[in-house]
């Protein structure tokens, strides 16, 4: 059955698909179709995790491109994500279909990105993470203070989504819908990191001034990374304001962009799939450890309190270990498990 | 010892949780025990569950005992979330919650799931049934609160001329939330608005705003934030030598702000709604002998109290029939004038009106205890509803 060992290919095109082998496509296949049948077995409450890593997998993935890829630091992505849930329910409030809606909140985050993006012709590092720290607080204060746009304090009720008069209420529906924009998002990404814009990112991050020699515009490609980046967000926060259906500012705080580089830190700087096993850890870490604790009670009662009690300092503790033993996140991790099953039982 | 440690986890993570049988009635909690606002949310979660088990030895509800399950979302919205879903498929019939975050975010799916939240979250806007239908809370809401404190404070003024007040809050929902309502109200009594100042709940210094404050030479200050800033305002006004009369909330000042500020708390008023461990009245007792003695803080007593009022939603909804979502919304809608054995004011609330009363317990800070001073109560005004 299998002539070949090993990858072979006969033409370009063969060699320059996203997913060369037949047993990734395969998997992708199965992967997929697990997906669309597991609403059958999960109840809501799995469900609604999975709907939170769904849009936690579009947020990491944009913060990827931006930060791992694009090498620029940005602690704002909290309130570009804030900005599209905003921009996105009040253009379905204003009597716009869901979808468009969606659109308009992806575009409004991707201007106000690309406006706090401007310092990043100046700054680098450190530098450019304050003045992104900037814009999520002045977003912050923005959306509490706002009454006439975002309602302040009292926050806006958003209509669960409507597509040609289907409605996407309740946790099933969502998911289908989560995960479609979350698919479509990740490949989005994954082929943008394969054309001319994609290098020039990568060849920003590696070093700007042989990217400039190179003949990369610096600023325009730089502008452009925070475009793209904003735009997924906003459409993760669009998704996300139309599937808690009330938004308030306190949903979108510096704890949200931290923890949005927590995910990418983890998964792997640079990589798609880093992003998307980033995300999916963080969203699963506090249930995991809640689950732990429930289930530590039964046996320790005192424990559990101190248990639960340690959640910050666990995700922290965390954060740090991944940095110290796997810099390179769970990306690489992974691919050194595929190649260890792959190569047994020799070494390399 | 290494593969005895994992065992051990590893058998504990597939131990389940104690099994119960069907037939109780299950409620959901949702408390922040280790996160930003855990030193008087744990009290109140405590509170709930001193409550809970009362009920259950008094017989619980209708025959069925109260299965209480208990989640510490640490004051993360996605966590409440998650919670609740969680909840939802454990099948509660009633969801006690905690903070402004969760309450907001949940609002729309109580509604849809017509599920009775309880929060200790007093915002304005979840008091108007059109807005917020399945939410109710057993103490009066933060701008009602402070119009009260205003009103009060007018009456017991005994300078010249026009009182002066200040507000001092911090930049978030929960500060600013009272703070419209107050400023109307005091210019609605002839007070002279002096001087408005943010101070952040995180602050460790307000120097700066209270010397812009102290120009102003104010006679009444609000106070509108968390014990912890509260005690850093207190404590530096002092240092300035500020002769304000302050004033706050339930969450500024309360037992454990006299811990943090000391003498500075001296003469501080503080808006309570419910009454405190050392007062007469059934409610009281029944505290003091389940807690045998220790002094709980007032969120300890208005946990307690929100489970009381909970309780006598369910037993009459039970009385009339099915004991579900609705039926509880519905009976809870019914109460009027209940008193939940003295623990606070009297509550009444109606399918148009969700503001459990109109009346505030002043406590004041005398020799390093709180001391009640008297209950300030205002009209059911309609205008004021949401607001």
């Amino acid at each position: 059955m299998s002539g070949k060992c090993g990858l072979f290919f006969t033409s370009y095109r063969a060699e320059d698909a996203v997913f060369p082998s037949r047993f990734q496509k395969l998997c992708l296949a199965a992967f997929f179709l697990a997906l669309a049948v597991c609403p059958l077995f999960l109840n809501t409450y799995h469900l609604s995790i999975l709907n939170l890593m769904g849009i936690s997998v579009i947020a990491a993935v944009s913060l990827n491109l931006l930060t791992g890829v694009c090498g620029q630091i940005s602690l704002g992505h909290g309130a570009f994500v804030g900005v599209g849930a905003y921009a996105a329910a009040l253009a379905v409030r204003a009597g716009l279909p869901f979808i468009p809606g969606l659109l308009c909140g992806g575009a409004a985050a991707a201007v106000v990105g690309m406006v706090f993006g401007l310092p990043s012709l100046r700054l680098k590092g450190i530098y450019l993470a304050i003045a992104t720290l900037a814009a999520q607080l002045i977003l912050e204060y923005l959306f509490l203070h706002w009454d006439a746009v975002t309602g302040g304090l009292a926050g806006v009720a958003v209509p669960p989504p409507e597509i040609l008069g289907f409605q996407f209420m309740g946790d099933e529906r969502m998911f289908y819908l989560i995960m479609a924009v979350a698919t479509v998002c990740t490949l989005a990404v994954t082929n943008l990191m394969r054309t001319k814009p994609g290098r020039a990112f990568v060849a920003i991050r590696d070093y700007y001034l042989s990217a400039e020699i190179v003949g990369v515009n610096l600023f325009t490609y730089k502008l452009r990374a925070f475009g793209v980046s904003s735009f997924m967000a906003g459409i993760a926060g669009g998704l996300w304001g139309h599937y808690t259906m009330y938004i308030t500012p306190e949903q979108f705080g510096i704890g949200q962009s931290i923890s949005f580089l927590a995910m990418i830190i983890i998964g792997g700087l640079g990589s798609v799939q880093g992003a998307v096993f980033g995300a999916v850890f963080i969203t699963l870490l506090p249930e995991v450890l809640s689950a732990g604790a429930g289930g530590l009670g039964s046996v320790f009662p005192d424990m559990a309190t101190y248990f639960l009690a340690m959640k910050e300092g666990i995700f922290g503790l965390t954060l740090v270990l991944f940095l110290i033993f796997e810099p390179e996140g769970l990306a690489h991790r992974w691919r050194l498990v595929k190649a260890y099953w792959k190569l047994y039982p020799f070494a390399h | 010892m290494k593969r005895f440690l994992t065992m051990l986890v590893v058998a504990a993570l597939l131990v389940p949780a104690a099994a119960w049988s069907a037939d109780t009635i299950k409620i959901g909690v949702l408390s922040d025990l280790s996160g930003p606002t855990s030193d008087v949310g744990r009290p109140y979660a405590e509170g709930i569950k001193a409550a809970g088990a009362w009920l259950n030895s008094q017989g619980g509800i209708a025959g069925k005992q109260l299965e209480l399950i208990q989640v510490d979302y640490a004051y993360n919205v996605q966590q409440a979330l998650a919670a609740y879903k969680n909840f939802i498929s454990k099948g509660i019939v009633a969801l006690q919650g905690w903070g402004t975050g969760d309450t907001e975010a949940l609002v729309q799916f109580v509604a849809k799931d017509k599920i009775p939240d309880f929060s200790a979250s007093y915002s304005a806007h979840l008091t108007d049934p059109a807005k917020a239908p399945y939410n109710f809370f057993v103490a009066a809401d933060y701008s009602t609160m402070l119009r009260a404190g205003i009103k009060y404070l007018k009456d017991n003024f005994k300078g010249a001329g026009k009182p002066k007040i200040a507000f001092i809050y911090p930049n978030h929902p929960y500060g600013l939330s009272p703070i419209a309502a107050g400023k109307d109200y005091a210019k609605e009594l002839g007070m002279e608005i002096v001087a408005e100042e943010n101070v952040d709940l995180k602050a460790m210094d307000a120097t700066t705003q209270l010397l812009a404050v102290q120009k102003a030479n104010p006679d009444f200050c609000w106070i509108g934030g968390t014990t912890a800033s509260t005690a850093v305002i207190l404590k530096d006004a002092k240092k300035l030598g500020m002769k304000a009369q302050f004033f706050s909330n339930i969450w500024g000042i309360d037992e454990n702000l006299i811990k943090l500020a000391g003498d500075a708390a001296e003469g501080a008023i503080s808006l309570q709604a419910s009454a405190g461990y050392d007062d007469a009245g059934p409610g009281c007792e029944l505290i003091r002998k389940v807690t045998n003695g220790q002094h709980q803080v007032a969120s300890y007593i208005r946990g307690f109290a929100s489970m009381l009022v909970m309780a006598e939603g369910m037993k009459r909804a039970a009385a009339k029939g099915e004991l579900t979502g609705p039926s509880i919304k519905a009976a809870v809608e019914t109460l009027k004038d209940y008193d939940p054995m003295g623990l606070t004011p009297p509550i009444s609330y109606t399918p148009a009106d969700h503001r459990p009363n109109m009346a505030a317990v002043l406590f004041q800070v005398k020799g390093g205890k709180m001391v009640k001073l008297a209950t300030s109560t205002l009209e059911r005004k309609a205008e004021w509803l949401g607001k």
